[in-house]
């Protein structure tokens, strides 16, 4: 068993937990992260890639909108490199109701979100595959991120500040001494072996797993609703900003321009486990109508893979009004010492990514209350690791940077211009990693050909970097496609079949792939 | 003739050796070139996917018993010795060897051992048998071909007799062209193409071997000199192999060059860049297509048609946002749409059964109706489009193309009479 002592241990490695520990870090306290997964596995990496202006808030939820007007500004700053600042238009389609723009830009000036109605034509002009009977359209200061690299980023300046992120560690015991959390157990999933923290404070951010963590306290139930939300990618950018419907927040009202494709989302539906989280055909079917009201010929572009994400909705009825006085907007706090006669411990609920380092803000200096420490947030002024240029992502990066090492490096991943380099160093970082933990980062097989051409490659080049042997690579590429499959067959239609055929004809026919060895087990993470 | 694979091609040339003038119209280079470049007839049993297939023609005439629904049962064995000793005849014995009684083991890229009967000479030295021993070569600056993952999955996959074959790797860097780092296959063989520059790799490698070794290449040794492979072995002095690559498929291209060589000397007219719709039809029959290719749109007319366009890997047939498949160009009905789900999500879990949706046709490979709605009565299909088998599983593409196209030509030879 391996030990370690430390301040505080942050429990989930999704935005939230990453915010917080990184705020820990800052202010002086030894921290350590503790995730099941990979970084950004969970909700913070399945959800549409938006980084709300706050118009999406401004007439149902007009505090909200302000927080999101506020982070977007920081999150573009400190994140530069995870966010492309497309803007965005809200357009009141053929059918929806004219005069909510009325009460859109009125809720928009209110709450200081940045709102201007433009000509349909203009709107027309700058997005061409818009829906021409648009009715109305205003512009709002909406842009896009990278959830993985936003989490990876803080992650990063995180452990500049002294801060241990282990991830694949899973949280198996919350030990508490006389009334006050004492130590967390948890297991080293790769090695299988057990880790014991002390510490002085627990900060449960597990979002839509926050209640199977608060029950290893032996708190009383902690009753988390996961919201499930289904988003489709579809190949290449149909627009270029991003596009909501001018409309109460409703399904399918969003079309999210993120990297080399175009994200619609989403819907949400109640589901009991936040592991199991379907993507129902009516629900895909449901997007592409609402995508198609949009965007006319919708169902006609390429769909490339669909993901399901869960919301960390908490409804707890010993939540008391007093505990959430500080809190941002959407988010809810437990402080077990009045629930559950536990001191040190504070299970977080619900939030939005857009104001997750708002959200981290309040939650430590909550902590601080409680220890009796005032010690400053310092995360909206600092840069974090990859983002010191200060320039936004932009879409045609990768094809700048191919350029410029074509004649000294290969292209693993043609799709998504992933070169042989970028990935060698990402492996040799995280030599125990699966191609999906590679893939969040460099984005390997996200592209349409959804890793026909570059999962082999990789294999054969991890292979090569001699950090796994011939078992495991061959059953990380297993794995591979089976996950990757998951996310496909429920979208599979056009183009995407041909590939897959195409696909199959690779692995099954020339390559034989299903009559390599059969493992002994299969490599699961 | 719509669709220019090995079945297109294949039935284009039996219709014009039988003296017929033959069209051949295709959207694009056809699918040999995304193809391993060997003609599989049957490597594993479609009822047991785990069941190596030893004896591939008297599998095929237990399958067409067994199956009903499988091409085969239609084709029928005969037709696919047929059509492959057609095959093996207007390719000769420089591009392809073996004999359709017997799989035999090859290694693919990711070092499984693959069953086929029919494979390019340069391959053969690559038989896994038991104490063959191999060294596995790779090129640093080919990417599609790594080989540590071949020699390492080679060494611990036990043969069917229960024997090994032992593997080595080592990658030498040998530019195909100055200053490139990242050259494809085709480039490769281009360069391999050049005495001079097998001379020079052939330098680079001979001292890195061992006595006895086998040399496991990419399939990258020459697309024109069909003698390269066996140039380089006589440099190295060393028995040498060729492993198939994802595409493009320097093997494929091989046979697809040397077909439509063939296809074109013996008098097929070939319109390249036909994306064909439009179909009139008057009495039942098919009468014309029309061609969207460069210039004008143009209509071919026709006493028979023959659709070898393909599967879904071609677009041959689609599958739409509602559901719905279909035929694209002439939009036939369909068969084995009954299979319910076409899909599931468990990928290790067997066969997607969409794939096996397709074209029916009886004996004589005329196209049928599986719901009873209309189909022309000179109309013809070989190759994937036919419904029943999932080909890149069961290794059987090149048997039920050529089987079929035969049998197709053949009826049709006899209609026209």
């Amino acid at each position: 068993m391996r030990k370690l002592a430390v301040d505080v241990v942050v429990i989930g490695g999704g935005s939230t937990g990453v915010g917080v520990v990184r705020d820990v870090a800052m202010r002086g306290y030894s921290a350590v992260l503790l995730e099941r997964a990979d970084l950004a596995q969970g909700t913070s990496g399945r959800f549409h890639g938006l980084l709300h202006s706050g118009g999406r808030y401004v007439v149902s939820d007009p505090g909200s909108a302000t927080e999101c007007a506020e982070e977007n500004v920081i999150v573009t700053r400190i994140h530069a490199d995870a966010v492309e600042p497309t803007g965005g238009y809200f357009v009141t389609a053929p059918g929806d109701d004219p005069e909510f723009a009325d009460k859109f830009l009125a809720g928009a000036a209110a709450t200081g979100v940045p709102a201007r109605e433009i000509s349909v034509a203009e709107a027309l002009r700058n997005e061409p595959r818009l829906n021409p009977g648009i009715l109305r359209a205003v512009e709002v200061q909406d842009g896009t991120v990278d959830g993985w690299q936003m989490t990876w980023g803080a992650a990063r300046s995180a452990m500049e500040y002294g801060a241990k992120v282990l991830t694949y560690h899973k949280v198996t015991k919350i030990d508490r001494a006389d009334g006050r959390v004492s130590a967390v157990h948890c297991v080293d999933l790769k090695d299988g072996e057990d880790v014991r923290i002390e510490c002085t404070f627990v900060l449960n951010c597990a979002g839509p797993w926050a209640g199977q963590v608060a029950a290893m306290a032996d708190c009383h139930p902690v009753d988390v609703i996961p919201g499930r939300g289904i988003m489709i990618a579809m190949n290449h950018r149909l627009v270029n900003r991003v596009i909501n419907r001018l409309i109460y927040p409703a399904d399918g009202d969003i079309l999210v321009p993120v990297h080399t494709v175009s994200i619609i989302g989403t819907t949400d539906v109640k589901v009991e486990n936040p592991d199991d989280l379907a993507i129902e055909p009516v629900e895909v079917q449901e997007m592409l109508d609402a995508g198609e009201i949009l965007i006319p010929g919708f169902r006609k572009s390429r769909a490339l893979h669909a993901w399901a994400g869960a919301r960390p909705l908490i409804k707890d009825s010993r939540v008391s009004s007093s505990d959430t006085r500080h809190m941002s907007r959407g988010m809810a706090v437990i402080d077990h010492h009045e629930r559950d006669g536990l001191d040190g411990m504070l299970t977080i609920g619900g939030g939005k990514l857009t104001t997750y380092r708002l959200m981290a803000e309040h939650i430590v200096d909550e902590m601080c209350r409680k220890l009796g420490e005032t010690r400053a947030c310092r995360t909206a002024s600092e840069i974090v690791p990859g983002s010191e240029n200060q320039k936004n992502y932009v879409v045609t990066h990768r094809l700048h940077d191919r350029e410029e090492d074509r004649l000294e490096d290969q292209i693993i991943c043609e799709c998504e211009l992933m070169s042989r380099q970028m990935f060698v160093k990402a492996w040799d970082d995280q030599p125990q990693a699966t191609f999906d933990d590679i893939r969040r980062q460099l984005r390997l097989g996200m592209g349409p050909c959804q890793g026909g051409f570059c999962s082999m490659r990789a294999t054969g080049v991890a292979l090569e970097t001699k950090h796994i042997d011939i078992e495991r690579a061959t059953g990380l590429l297993r794995l591979f496609l089976k996950n990757r499959w998951i996310g496909l067959w429920p979208i599979l239609y056009g183009d995407q079949v041909r590939q897959t055929a195409l696909d199959n004809w690779i692995f099954n026919g020339t390559l034989d792939i299903d009559h390599l060895p059969a493992p002994e087990e299969e490599v699961k993470l | 003739m719509i669709g220019a694979g090995v079945a297109g091609l294949t039935a284009a040339l039996r219709l014009a050796r039988a003296g017929l003038n033959v069209t051949l119209l295709t959207k694009g280079v056809g699918g040999l070139q995304l193809s391993q470049g060997t003609v599989d007839v049957l490597g594993y049993s479609p009822t047991d996917p785990a069941t190596r297939v030893a004896n591939p023609l008297a599998a095929v005439a237990e399958l067409a018993v067994a199956d009903p629904k499988h091409p085969y049962a239609v084709i029928g064995v005969d037709a696919v010795r047929t059509g492959l000793a057609f095959l093996h005849e207007e390719l000769g014995e420089q591009l392809l060897v073996g004999d359709p009684e017997t799989n035999q083991l090859f290694p693919t890229a990711v070092g499984a051992i693959r069953p086929t009967c029919l494979a390019q000479p340069s391959m053969l030295a690559g038989i896994c048998m038991d104490g063959a021993r191999f060294a596995i070569v790779g090129l640093r600056r080919l990417k599609d071909f790594h080989a540590e993952l071949i020699a390492g999955n080679l060494a611990r996959t036990p043969l069917p007799d229960g024997g090994h074959v032992s593997a080595r790797h080592l990658t030498i860097d040998v530019p195909a062209r100055p200053r490139e780092v990242d050259s494809s296959g085709l480039t490769y063989a281009r360069a391999f193409d050049d005495p001079e520059f097998r001379a020079r790799f052939a330098a680079e490698l001979r001292p890195e071997l061992r006595p006895e070794e086998t040399v496991g290449l990419p399939a990258v040794l020459g697309l024109k000199d069909p003698t390269a492979w066996s140039h380089l072995a006589d440099l190295l002095d060393h028995p040498v192999f060729e492993i198939p690559l994802p595409p493009p498929s320097v093997p494929g291209m091989r046979l697809n060059n040397a077909l439509m060589a063939a296809a074109r000397a013996a008098g097929v007219r070939v319109i390249n860049g036909s994306f064909v719709d439009t179909p009139v039809h008057s009495g039942g029959r098919l009468v014309s297509v029309n061609v969207e290719t460069a210039g004008a749109p143009r209509t071919i007319t026709g006493d028979v048609f023959v659709l070898a366009t393909g599967g879904f890997e071609s677009g041959a047939l689609t599958l739409d946002s509602y559901g719905e498949v279909t035929e694209r160009v002439l939009g036939l009905p369909l068969a084995g749409l009954d299979a319910a789900p076409l899909l599931h999500g468990d990928y290790w879990g067997g066969e997607q059964p969409l794939f096996r949706v397709g074209v029916a046709v009886d004996p004589s490979m005329r196209v049928t109706s599986p719901d009873g709605s209309a189909v022309p009565d000179n109309l013809w299909a070989a190759g994937g489009i036919l419904a029943g088998a999932v080909r890149w599983t069961e290794k059987s593409g090149e048997g039920i193309a050529v089987g079929s196209a035969v049998k197709a030509a053949d009826a049709i030879v006899e209609e026209l009479a």
